[in-house]
Order: structure tokens, then C-alpha cells, then sequence
């Protein structure tokens, strides 16, 4: 199939994308190290380290931006600068589009599982279970990816698919209460609970480090649902825009 | 065989045609040379020609096949240089290409092959493994060419490849172009540069606001103007020489001064140069003569009355 040949090159050009390897690996690495000595010795009531927490919450949340290669690809390649040679190649365009999202989402993941490796081999932080955070890594890396191009795909300027999926990132991380308390109000309270997904994927892995598995998967299960609700969508506004 | 071709094709950008009823035809083994000023509708005629934008009205064939002219196996013989230079910033040259290839389906050996020679062919290959993060202008130019070449297409489509680069690489790409067409590549070349259609195309196809306005040979096309000459003549007493009675002149349509230059616009053969020389003789001495043939250029601005080349506020 033509559109696998194309997946080392998506592969490559991610690689090789210094800004994104920044943003999404130097960027966290580098807060996690100030934080660790920060934190260190510090646990809360329940006598688990600071950090463990700070760490967990940083790897998960900088999935929130993981799409953003995905969208900026899928922009370049399909809608703007190589679209008119897109176009006339003989080749599947929705499948590449597919294999970005793939290869996008798989690149966010294993940033991710680096961070997390880093963690562990240099901070010595004892990951409860690996599996389990790495699943949850693996869903928000395909929901920002998902949620990403639907945004490329559903507004015509690029600039403001950009800005909407930093609002998505940005307006997650501090609905989740990570920085400043919200306002009491319902809504409030959803968008930082069961309507966040970065709250629902960190409470995962905590409820598993508890033993509670049956709240780990209620609260993981809505994140795939969320997967699950957004996928057609984005089929719906991707074949809109792809003609 | 007819390569390619348009009936009647119309499209427009809300009042205004970008390709007002337009016919076209490419017949295989020709380098067409599609001539016209900035937003003529080339880029537009070309992005309708490849089914790249759909047209409000017209036909469009495609090796034979109207129906479905924009089928994967049509596209697979076509190949399309954009006018805008679109590579891979984060691949080097090589790699670039090979994504190329492999979307038109090329395989392991073959496509390693294909590569290379599009790489020499672009004078490359000593940058195969570079990004084209840090070419030049005309690299990559080169490169955007080479992108449309590893599948060696039967009908190729160069939207202004030599725009904004140095005379060496232009004449490389022209070069390029002769030995594409004597591989039996058929070549439809838009270009705003006159030289470079009269010394590659076989035959001209002139755009003005959307409208062919003239198609022909190269010889066929300057015939059309063969009727008129420009002379100029270097006089040592300008003011001197009557322009009334040198406009009076049987066949003399326009006669200008500037500094010391006489030109002279008049019809062509009867000897009217004789007649011309001899009023003007008469009042100076004369320093030089010269007689200009027409070219593509005066073709041009016989038939649309604009300046063809790029010029500052020309848009
Ligand atoms: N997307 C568009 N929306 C509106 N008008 C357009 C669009 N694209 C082209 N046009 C108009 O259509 C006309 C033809 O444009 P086109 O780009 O085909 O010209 P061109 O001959 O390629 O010019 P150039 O030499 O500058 O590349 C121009 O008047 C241009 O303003
Ligand atoms: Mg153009």
C-alpha cells in the first residue's frame, strides 16, 4: 500500500521536529527536575511524595498537546503548502491522513513513556503501575490527536484551529484545578472531574495505586467513550473538508 | 495523440473569470508554452487542468478519458511542479523524493534508482542528504522540480519553474526541459518569460485575463506582427529632422525622439526604410541604423497591449 511507504518519512519529519521534541520533552523533563528537588521529602496526608503526584499530572497533562504535530502535518500536507501535490498523486489521501494521526498520536506516546523513563532511571520516582499509566498516556495521546484534527478539519484558518487546540490543552490543565482553585459552580466542577480528561486519566492511575481497579476503569472508560463519541465526528469533518 | 485538453472550461472567482471559456490541447511529444502576464489564470488553468479545482463549467480530458479524467491512473502519468516551491523543510532532498516515489507506487530498487536520477537530473546530487532547510532559492526550485519526476511521468506540468532564480539554473532547468521532451515527456511550460518560450516551446498558447488570446508556433505568432518593423536610427542633430514629414510617410505609424534616437514604427518590406533614411538623411547625419525583426515580446503587446515581463506594480 502506498500510504505505508509514507509512515517512516511521518516518523522522520516528527524526529526531526526540534521545536515539538522541546516543548514536549525538554519542557517537562526539565520542570520535573526543578520539581523534584523542590518537592523532595514533601508528602501529603496520606504519606505519598509530592512529586509522585506533580510527576504523574505533568506526563499526563503535556499529552493534552500532543496533537498539535498531527494537526500542523495534516495542515501542511493536505490544506496548505503541499496540497496541490497531494492532490494529483495518485494515492489515498483520507488513509495518509490516518497514518499521520497514527503516527502523531504513537510519537506523543512514546515522548510520554520517556518522560516517564526518565523519571524513574534519574529521579528515582517508583512508578506504581507501568502498564496502566502508559494505557492512559496512550488515550490521551489519541484524544488530543483526535480532538486536533477535528479542529484543523472543522475551521477553515489554521491559526484558529491552533488557538482552539491550545485552549484545549490550556483550559484542561487549569480546569483541573492544577494551579489555582475554580469557582464553585456545577459546571466548574464537571469540566474538573468526570468532564476532564486529565483529571479522569490522573484519577485512574491513582485509584489503581490505591486497588481501587473498578473507579480506575470507570474513570478511563469515559475517556475512551470520549474517543469513541469524537472518532465519527472527525470522520464526519474530515470528509467534509478532504472534498 | 491529444494528452490532454479543455472545451469551454470556465471558472470564476465571484464576478470575475479566472478562465473564461477556455480551449486547450496538448498533444503528446509538444512543449506548450502557456504565456501570460501575473494573474492571466495560468496557475489557475493548470490547478483546473490537474483536477486540483473544480470548474464551474467545460470539459476536461485527460489521456483520452473525459468521464473520469481525474482517475489514479491518470494521475499516475501526470506530473505537476506547483509554482509555489512545496519540499519537505525536515527531509533531506533524498528522502523527499522518496516519499514522492513511493506515493506513486515505486518499489525498493526501482525507487532508489528513480531517485538518484531525478537528483542528477535537478544537479542534486551532491545535496541528496541534505535538508532543503539551507538551499538556495534555485535548489530548491531544482528540488520542486525533481519532486514531479521520479515517476516519470508522460505528461509533465511546470507552473513557472524558473520564477525568482539565477540565469545558471534557469538555463539548467531549460536544458532540463529539452532533454525530458527528447525522452518522449510531453511538456506543458507556463512562464511570463519570453526568451525561455521562444527557445524551448513548440508551440505558444498565449493567456490574457482568462482568455486565450492566441496560439500558434513560435514562427506562426511573430508572422502575425511580421507586418510592422521597428527602426532606429542614432542621428547627430536631433531636432533637426522633421517628425511631421517623416510620419507623412506612406506606412510610417509612430515616430518618437529620444535623446539622440529616432525610432520609427512603420510597415514592414516595400522599401520604406529607403524612404525613411532618406528625409531623415536630409537633415542630419546619420550614426546608426538599426532594424529590430520582431520577437515574441512585440507579439505580445501587439495582442494584449501590456508589457509581458515582470515589472515593479504590474499586479
Ligand atoms: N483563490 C482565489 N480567489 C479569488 N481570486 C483568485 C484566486 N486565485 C486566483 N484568483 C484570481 O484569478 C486570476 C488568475 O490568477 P492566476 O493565479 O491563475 O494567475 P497567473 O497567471 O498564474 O499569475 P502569476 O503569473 O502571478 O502566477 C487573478 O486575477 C487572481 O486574482
Ligand atoms: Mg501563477
Amino acid at each position: 500500500m502506498r500510504v505505508l511507504s509514507t509512515v517512516r518519512f511521518t516518523l522522520l519529519r516528527l524526529m526531526r521536529n526540534y521545536i515539538v521534541l522541546l516543548l514536549l520533552l525538554a519542557v517537562p523533563i526539565a520542570l520535573l527536575t526543578v520539581f523534584s528537588v523542590i518537592l523532595s521529602g514533601m508528602v501529603d496526608e496520606a504519606g505519598r511524595p509530592y512529586f509522585d503526584q506533580t510527576a504523574l499530572t505533568m506526563v499526563l497533562a503535556f499529552q493534552l498537546f500532543g496533537g498539535s504535530t498531527v494537526m500542523s502535518y495534516l495542515n501542511e500536507d493536505l490544506f496548505a503548502r503541499n496540497r496541490e501535490r497531494m492532490t494529483v498523486a495518485p494515492f489515498n489521501r483520507t488513509l495518509y491522513a490516518f497514518s499521520i494521526l497514527l503516527a502523531g498520536s504513537a510519537f506523543s506516546f512514546l515522548l510520554g513513556a520517556a518522560i516517564m523513563a526518565y523519571t524513574r532511571l534519574v529521579l528515582g520516582l517508583v512508578w506504581a503501575n507501568w502498564g496502566w499509566t502508559l494505557y492512559l498516556i496512550a488515550l490521551m495521546a489519541v484524544l488530543s490527536s483526535i480532538v486536533c484534527v477535528i479542529f484543523v478539519c472543522g475551521v477553515k484558518s489554521f491559526s484558529t484551529a491552533e488557538r482552539l487546540s491550545e485552549v484545549y490543552g490550556v483550559g484542561f490543565v487549569l480546569l483541573a484545578g492544577l494551579f489555582f482553585p475554580m469557582p464553585q459552580h456545577a459546571v466548574f466542577e464537571f469540566m474538573g472531574s468526570y468532564g476532564n480528561p486529565l483529571t479522569l486519566s490522573v484519577g485512574a492511575v491513582r485509584a489503581v495505586e490505591i486497588g481501587n481497579w473498578n473507579e480506575a476503569w470507570f474513570q478511563a472508560n469515559i475517556v475512551l467513550a470520549a474517543i469513541g463519541f469524537l472518532f465519527p465526528v472527525m470522520l464526519v469533518m474530515g470528509r467534509r473538508r478532504l472534498r | 495523440m491529444t494528452l490532454a485538453s479543455m472545451q469551454s472550461v470556465l471558472k470564476r472567482y465571484g464576478s470575475c473569470a479566472a478562465l473564461d471559456y477556455i480551449d486547450l490541447e496538448i498533444h503528446e511529444g509538444e512543449i506548450v508554452g502557456l504565456l501570460g502576464p501575473n494573474g492571466a489564470g495560468k496557475t489557475t488553468l493548470i490547478q483546473a487542468l490537474t483536477g486540483i479545482l473544480p470548474v464551474d463549467q467545460g470539459r476536461i480530458s485527460l489521456f483520452g478519458d473525459s468521464r473520469n479524467p481525474f482517475s489514479d491512473a491518470n494521475k499516475q502519468k501526470l506530473g505537476l511542479v506547483t509554482q509555489e516551491i512545496a519540499v519537505f523543510e525536515e527531509l533531506t532532498a533524498k528522502e523527499g523524493l522518496e516519499f514522492f516515489a513511493g506515493i506513486y507506487g515505486l518499489r525498493r530498487e526501482e525507487k532508489k534508482k528513480r531517485v538518484a536520477e531525478a537528483l542528477e537530473f535537478v544537479g542534486l546530487s551532491a545535496y541528496a542528504n541534505k535538508v532543503p532547510h539551507k538551499f538556495s532559492g534555485g535548489m530548491k526550485r531544482r528540488l520542486n522540480i525533481a519532486c514531479a519526476l521520479t515517476h516519470r511521468p508522460r505528461l509533465l506540468i511546470m507552473d513557472e519553474p524558473t520564477v525568482g532564480i539565477d540565469p545558471q539554473s534557469r538555463n539548467h532547468i531549460l536544458e532540463s526541459v529539452q532533454k525530458l521532451r527528447e525522452q518522449g515527456t510531453t511538456i506543458l511550460y507556463t512562464t511570463h518569460c519570453m526568451e525561455e518560450v521562444q527557445e524551448i516551446a513548440s508551440r505558444v498558447v498565449i493567456l490574457d485575463q482568462g482568455q486565450v488570446v492566441k496560439e500558434g508556433t513560435v514562427q506562426q505568432l511573430i508572422e502575425t506582427v511580421r507586418h510592422e518593423e521597428t527602426i532606429i536610427f542614432d542621428v547627430a542633430d536631433p531636432l533637426g529632422i522633421p517628425l511631421r514629414q517623416v510620419e507623412s510617410i506612406a506606412g510610417v505609424s509612430q515616430v518618437s525622439v529620444s535623446g539622440s534616437r529616432i525610432t520609427v514604427i512603420s510597415a514592414a518590406g516595400a522599401g520604406n526604410l529607403d524612404r525613411i533614411l532618406s528625409v531623415v538623411q536630409q537633415h542630419s547625419g546619420v550614426l546608426g541604423i538599426q532594424a529590430d525583426k520582431p520577437n515574441l515580446e512585440d507579439v505580445f503587446l501587439t495582442l494584449t497591449g501590456k508589457q509581458l515581463r515582470d515589472r515593479e506594480g504590474s499586479r
